[in-house]
């Protein structure tokens, strides 16, 4: 028999705030946490604005040493998953420990070490080169430290899809603690890709937004979008079998009923044209769930062009003549685009709206777009009340990625 | 400033936390101060640049006590 699997815990680091609920306050207010780059100079940059993560002290998580030699997305994952370890009321010891894993998703890892460490190279040569290089770099680094810090003995794994990977490492972690492999996970997704080279390789491909004007840059689905708007940070969630929770006598925030994910096998940037496999990965996040239950969708909702349009046909495609009548918001237009954290905040996000019953707005929405034809919940936090969340992430390299979030009503 | 400041200095950058009362000629690089051998490569760089002098690998692994790096600085300001 198949464990159901369910939310007991949420941390994260966002351009909203140092914690959830901070970033979910400012969410509702319909803040903006897009600003002008303060990270590097963009002087020979088109693109000037960012969304920067705010006042983060890794002090408040993690030794002076451990933050030295961690790159700042795996101190955001570390700050995070602390986060949901508390807020799960997780204890790790000997008898539990091999029965939880970590599995976190990036997009880019440690590229901000990575840029430095090729300045000393080319600057001073090999042997001036940290011997923290790779350890700083490697995607896998932040699982490492995390599993270090938290003590966590089960499996260890970086998931990497580019913008889906934060969904995918929580799928990844919901499929095996439903076939009973772990019986607990800390999953989620981190990037801090605010970089040069990042924000170079990003403007060169035409993604990001080069407006000047931070406070309504981001736009996702409104006719005058113009590209993404780099983001960065953490979410992590304390994903669990329902049995251990119940066990464990915890109280429960939602329940993981469906995960989908498919490749769109067609361009390394462009999604397909045609939507059907995206539109697959809602259907297969859907299988178990009655269709008339679902009552919101976080939308992936970057604010290309290209990106809302195919994600509103996407959205058509699955759900037919019902995407008309359910509320879609992108989160992406306070936080801009976290990459690998996105999908994972946008969980965090689903779980809130079903215990919460409000609906973050998409901000800056004032132009429609014939083309995107759907309820953005513009501008303005709405109250609703909804049984199932539905959390879209896409990422460079076809990903497409699904969860399905449901209240948990203690049944 | 002295050798002793130099290393406690070069100590105190790649190893943030370090209690500085515990760099003394007599403590273990690895048992007393927590640093593993890629923190060791660290502060061998660490001291090249402070001490403008070069230290070789071997120099380096041979080093055991904050009292070994002395002598080997002693040694090495000896020599130019």
């Amino acid at each position: 028999m198949l464990d159901r699997v369910v939310v007991t815990g949420c941390g994260a680091i966002t351009p909203l705030g140092l914690t959830v609920d901070e970033t979910w306050k400012n969410m509702i207010d319909g803040v903006s946490g897009i600003g002008y780059i303060s990270m590097f100079d963009t002087d020979n940059f088109q693109v000037k604005i960012a969304a920067e993560v705010k006042d983060f002290d890794s002090d408040n998580y993690m030794d002076p040493m451990t933050a030295r030699y961690s790159d700042r997305f795996t101190q955001f994952a570390i700050a995070a998953g602390k986060q949901a370890a508390g807020d799960a009321q997780l204890s790790i010891h000997d008898s539990n420990t091999y029965d939880i894993g970590v599995i976190v998703g990036t997009g880019l890892g440690g590229i901000e070490s990575l840029s430095r460490q090729v300045n000393v190279l080319a600057r001073r040569g090999p042997s001036r080169v940290s011997s923290y290089t790779i350890p700083m770099t490697i995607p896998d680094s932040c699982t490492g430290r995390l599993s270090i810090e938290m003590g966590i003995r089960g499996v260890n794994l970086s998931l990497i899809s580019a913008c889906a990977a934060g969904t995918d490492a929580i799928g990844m972690a919901y499929r095996m603690i439903r076939h009973r492999e772990l019986k607990m996970a800390i999953a989620g997704g981190t990037d801090a890709s605010i970089t040069p080279i990042s924000v170079a390789g990003f403007q060169q491909a035409g993604a990001l937004s080069r407006s000047q004007e931070p406070s309504n840059a981001c736009r996702p689905f409104d006719a005058q979008r113009n590209g993404f708007i780099m983001g960065e940070g953490a979410a992590i969630l304390v994903v669990e079998s329902l049995e251990s929770a119940l066990e464990r006598g915890v109280s429960i925030i939602a329940e993981i009923v469906g995960y989908g994910a498919t490749s769109d096998a067609f361009h390394i940037t462009k999604p397909r044209e045609t939507n059907e496999v995206a539109a697959k990965a809602i259907e297969l996040a859907l299988a178990g769930v009655n269709r008339d239950e679902i009552g919101y969708i976080s939308a992936h909702g970057t604010s290309t062009q290209i990106n809302d349009i195919s994600e509103t046909r996407v959205i058509k495609k699955a759900l037919g003549k019902q995407a008309y009548d359910i509320p879609v918001s992108s989160v992406k237009s306070m936080v801009g685009h976290m990459i690998g954290a996105a999908g994972a905040l946008g969980t965090i996000v689903c779980c809130k709206v079903v215990n919460e019953g409000v609906l973050p707005p998409t901000i800056n929405y004032e132009y429609p777009d014939p083309k995107c034809d759907l309820d953005y919940v513009p501008n303005i936090a709405r109250k609703k009340d909804i049984t199932v969340a539905v959390s879209n992430a896409f990422g460079f390299g076809g990903h497409n990625s699904v969860l399905a979030i449901r209240k948990y009503n203690g049944k | 400033m002295n050798v002793h400041t130099t290393i406690k200095n070069a100590i105190c950058k790649i190893a943030p936390g370090t209690d500085e009362s515990k760099i003394v000629p007599e403590a273990d690089l690895a048992k007393d101060l927590a640093i593993d051998s890629l923190a060791r490569v660290e502060l061998a760089m660490a001291l090249e640049d402070s001490c403008k002098l070069s230290l070789s690998e071997d120099e380096i692994e041979e080093v055991v006590t904050v009292g070994d790096i002395i002598a080997l600085l002693e040694s090495k300001s000896g020599e130019e």
